[in-house]
C-alpha cells in the first residue's frame, strides 16, 4: 500500500506529444458541446480509438460537429501513426500499466516452476516426448481391446442369443416365422446394426481415454511434441493439430484445417487428415484382429494407428517437396494449459456425447445401409430362387460386389463379401463390419444354427450372469496394461460361426494366406476414403478438383499399401 | 509492447507456449491474453480453438453445441499475413 500511495498520485497516463496535443484540442471542443455525460478526455480517447457506436451516440446528442473536429484531429495525426493510431494508444496504456506493476511488484529472479512446468520438462522433452506419446497411444489401444473386449463378447452373445431368439419367437407367434420379415429383422437389422453396436464398449473406452488425455491437458502437449517432429521433416507443424482431431473423426478434422493460414497448407493438410485412423474404423480393426490376431490385437491396432501417422507424414513430405514446395512454415503460439485432474463428470459427458453420436449414426445411416445390403442380399439374380430365400452367393449384392472383387484379388481379399463391405464402407466405416457380418453370418450361422430354446427367465439370468462375467474379465485384463497377464493360462475360445466364416472367406480369396490377407484388408480400411461425409467436407472446403484428388489418391495409396503388405508378406514367406 | 508480441511470434522458429512467451516478454499471462485479443480484433492474429464448424448434414457433428470431436485440438494463435488486416 505504501508503494502504491507513493506512486499513484504521480502516476498519470500520458500519451506521446502529438496525441496529447490532439487530446487537448478535442477535450476542449467537447467540453463546449452538450456532452456533459462524458468526461471530455475519456471521450476524446475513445473516439480517436475508433469507437463508432460512441461517435454515432455523441453526434445524435451534439450534432455533426463532433465528427468534424474528430476528423480534423485524425488528419493531423495520420502522418505520425498512419492507420495504427489505436495501436499507439493501447500500447501506451500497456506500457503505463507495465511500468506501474514493475515498480509495485517484486518478481523472483528465477521464475517459480509449477507442477505443470516440472511435468512438461519430461513430457515435452526433445527426446522423451515422442516415446511418451507413443506409449500413451499404446496404452489407449490396450485399453480399448483388452479391457473392453469382454463387454463386446457379452453384447454379441446377447444379440445373437436371446435377442435373436425372442425376435424369432415373437414373429412366429404372429405368423411371420420364416417370412421375409424375419429375414429382414434377423439378417438385416440385428446382423447389420447389431454387428456394429456390439462395439459400443470399445468406443466408450476409446472416448474415455481421449477425454482423460484432453481434460488432463496432455493433448496440447502431444500436438506440441509432434509439431517438432513435423517441423524437422519440413512440414507445417500446425498440420498435426487437425490430425489429432482426426483420431476422433475425419469430418471436423477437415474443417479444422481452416486454422491454417494459406490455402495451400489447408489443402495439403486436408489431403493428409483422412489417413489418420478415425474412431469409426476401430470396430473393423476389433473384428478382424479378434479373429486373425487374437493374442496381439492391441499391438496390431496400435501399429495401424502408427501406420496412419507415418503414411500421412510420408505423403506430406512428398507433397511438400513436389506440389506444395516453397512454402515457409509460419510459427505460432500453442496454449499449454496447466495439468488438471480430469473430473468424472467431464469425462462421462464427453464419453456420452460421442457415443450418443455414434448411436445416432447406427440408427440412421447404418440402419439404412444395412437394410439396403439385406435387400440386395435377398434379391436373387437369375435361377429359380425366391426373394429372401436365395443363397447369398446368387444374390444381387454378390453380383454387384463380385464385379469389383478382381480389383482386390492382388491384395488377397478379392471376394465379393470383402469387396461389398469396402464399397458400403464408403457410406460410413462402421458399415464395413455390418456388411461383413451380413454377408458372412447369414450363411454361417443365422437361419441354419438352431438357437436352443430356453425360457425368458433363463435368458435374462444368462444376460445378467454374462454381464457379471464381463466385468470380472475386464478387471482381470487391467493388469495386462502394465504387462501382468492374469489370463495367460486360459484356453482360447473356440472359433465361433462368424469368425470361422470370415477365416474361410479370407483363406479362399488369398490362396491359403488368410492372416496376410486380413492384415492387407486392415491396412486398406485404414487408408482408403473415410466416408461420404468426409468427402463432402473436402469438397466444401477445397473444391471439387481437390476432392477427387483426395478420393483417388487415398484409394491408390490404400491399394498400393495393401499390395505391399500381401505380396511383400508372401515374398518374405510370412502368413 | 504490443508490437513486441507480434515480433516475438514472427521471429519464432517453432511453436511457443503462452507461458514461454510470457517469460520471454516479462509479462503476466493475463496481460498477454489482452494483447492477443487486441491483435485478433485488428486482424493481425488468428486465435482458434479448432472450431470445426459443425454442419447440419454431418452425422459426426450433429450435437447441438457443435462438433463433439473438436475439443481434442488445443488452442492455437497464429500471425496472419498483412492482407488479413481489419
Amino acid at each position: 500500500m505504501t508503494t502504491a500511495r507513493s506512486i499513484l498520485p504521480t502516476a498519470q497516463l500520458r500519451y506521446a506529444a502529438p496525441i496529447e496535443r490532439e487530446l487537448g484540442c478535442l477535450a476542449e471542443a467537447f467540453a463546449a458541446l452538450p456532452l456533459s455525460a462524458y468526461p471530455p478526455r475519456w471521450l476524446a480517447i475513445q473516439l480517436l480509438e475508433g469507437d463508432e457506436l460512441l461517435l454515432a451516440e455523441t453526434e445524435t446528442l451534439a450534432g455533426p460537429q463532433v465528427g468534424e473536429v474528430l476528423q480534423a484531429s485524425l488528419e493531423r495525426l495520420r502522418p505520425h501513426y498512419g492507420d495504427d493510431l489505436d495501436v499507439a494508444l493501447v500500447d501506451q496504456r500497456y506500457r503505463f500499466v507495465h511500468q506501474l506493476t514493475s515498480k509495485a511488484l517484486t518478481r523472483p529472479a528465477i521464475p517459480m516452476r509449477t507442477t505443470s512446468d516440472r511435468i512438461d520438462q519430461v513430457v515435452t522433452h526433445r527426446w522423451l516426448g515422442i516415446p511418451i506419446f507413443l506409449t500413451l497411444m499404446w496404452l489407449v489401444f490396450k485399453l480399448t481391446t483388452d479391457v473392453a473386449g469382454p463387454f463386446v463378447d457379452w453384447i454379441s452373445a446377447v444379440l445373437n442369443g436371446p435377442i435373436s431368439s425372442w425376435t424369432s419367437a415373437l414373429l412366429g407367434a404372429v405368423g411371420l416365422g420364416g417370412s421375409w420379415v424375419e429375414s429382414l429383422l434377423l439378417h438385416g437389422v440385428i446382423a447389420g446394426v447389431g454387428g456394429v453396436l456390439v462395439f459400443v464398449p470399445v468406443l466408450l473406452s476409446l472416448y474415455f481415454a481421449l477425454a482423460v488425455l484432453e481434460d488432463s491437458g496432455y493433448m496440447a502437449r502431444a500436438a506440441f511434441v509432434m509439431d517438432r517432429l513435423m517441423h524437422a521433416l519440413g512440414l507445417h507443424g500446425k498440420s498435426f493439430l487437425p490430425m489429432i482431431v482426426g483420431f476422433g473423426c475425419s469430418v471436423p478434422a477437415i474443417y479444422a484445417t481452416r486454422t491454417l493460414d494459406s490455402r495451400r497448407d489447408r489443402i495439403l493438410t486436408g489431403l493428409l487428415v483422412p489417413f489418420m485412423s478415425c474412431s469409426a474404423r476401430l470396430p473393423v480393426y476389433m473384428l478382424i484382429t479378434a479373429i486373425f490376431f487374437p493374442a496381439q490385437a492391441g499391438l496390431v491396432i496400435f501399429a495401424l494407428y502408427l501406420t496412419g501417422i507415418v503414411v500421412a507424414v510420408g505423403i506430406g513430405v512428398l507433397l511438400r517437396k513436389t506440389v506444395f514446395r516453397n512454402q515457409p512454415p509460419a510459427p505460432f503460439v500453442l496454449e499449454l494449459p496447466p495439468y488438471r485432474l480430469p473430473t468424472a463428470r467431464g469425462v462421462w459427458r464427453q464419453m456420452w456425447e460421442r457415443t450418443a453420436s455414434f448411436m445416432r449414426k447406427a440408427w440412421t445411416i447404418i440402419l439404412i445401409t444395412s437394410v439396403a445390403v439385406w435387400l440386395l442380399l435377398a434379391l436373387p439374380v437369375g435361377g429359380n430362387q425366391r426373394f429372401a430365400a436365395t443363397p447369398v452367393e446368387q444374390s444381387a449384392f454378390a453380383a454387384v460386389a463380385g464385379a469389383a472383387a478382381p480389383l482386390f484379388a492382388p491384395l488377397g481379399f478379392g471376394s465379393w463379401e470383402t469387396s461389398g463391405a469396402l464399397i458400403t464402407g464408403l457410406v460410413a466405416k462402421e458399415v464395413v463390419v455390418g456388411t461383413l457380418v451380413q454377408g458372412a453370418h447369414v450363411e454361417a450361422a443365422v437361419g441354419t444354427t438352431a438357437v436352443p430354446s430356453t425360457s425368458v427367465a433363463a435368458d435374462l439370468l444368462g444376460i445378467v450372469g454374462g454381464f457379471g462375467n464381463a466385468i470380472v474379465d475386464s478387471l482381470r485384463a487391467l493388469p495386462a496394461l502394465i504387462g501382468i497377464n492374469l489370463r495367460a493360462n486360459e484356453p482360447e475360445a473356440p472359433v465361433a460361426g462368424l469368425a470361422a466364416a470370415l477365416q474361410l472367406i479370407f483363406k479362399q480369396s488369398s490362396g491359403g494366406h488368410a492372416v496376410l490377407a486380413a492384415l492387407a484388408f486392415l491396412v486398406f480400411v485404414l487408408l482408403y476414403t473415410p466416408c461420404m461425409v468426409a468427402v463432402a467436407a473436402a469438397r466444401h472446403e477445397f473444391g471439387q478438383r481437390w476432392m477427387w484428388v483426395s478420393v483417388i489418391g487415398q484409394f491408390v495409396v490404400a491399394w498400393l499399401a495393401g499390395l505391399l503388405v500381401f505380396q511383400g508378406g508372401l515374398l518374405l514367406g510370412l502368413g | 509492447m504490443l508490437y513486441q508480441v507480434l515480433q516475438a511470434l514472427e521471429t519464432a522458429t517453432g511453436p511457443v507456449s503462452l507461458a514461454e512467451l510470457c517469460r520471454q516478454l516479462g509479462i503476466e499471462q493475463g496481460v498477454l491474453e489482452g494483447m492477443i485479443a487486441f491483435w485478433v480484433r485488428k486482424g493481425r492474429l488468428n486465435d482458434s480453438s479448432m472450431c470445426a464448424s459443425a454442419k447440419p448434414g454431418c452425422a459426426c457433428s450433429s450435437h447441438p453445441d457443435g462438433c463433439i470431436f473438436d475439443r481434442a485440438g488445443p488452442r492455437i494463435i497464429t500471425v496472419l499475413p498483412d492482407s488479413h488486416m481489419a
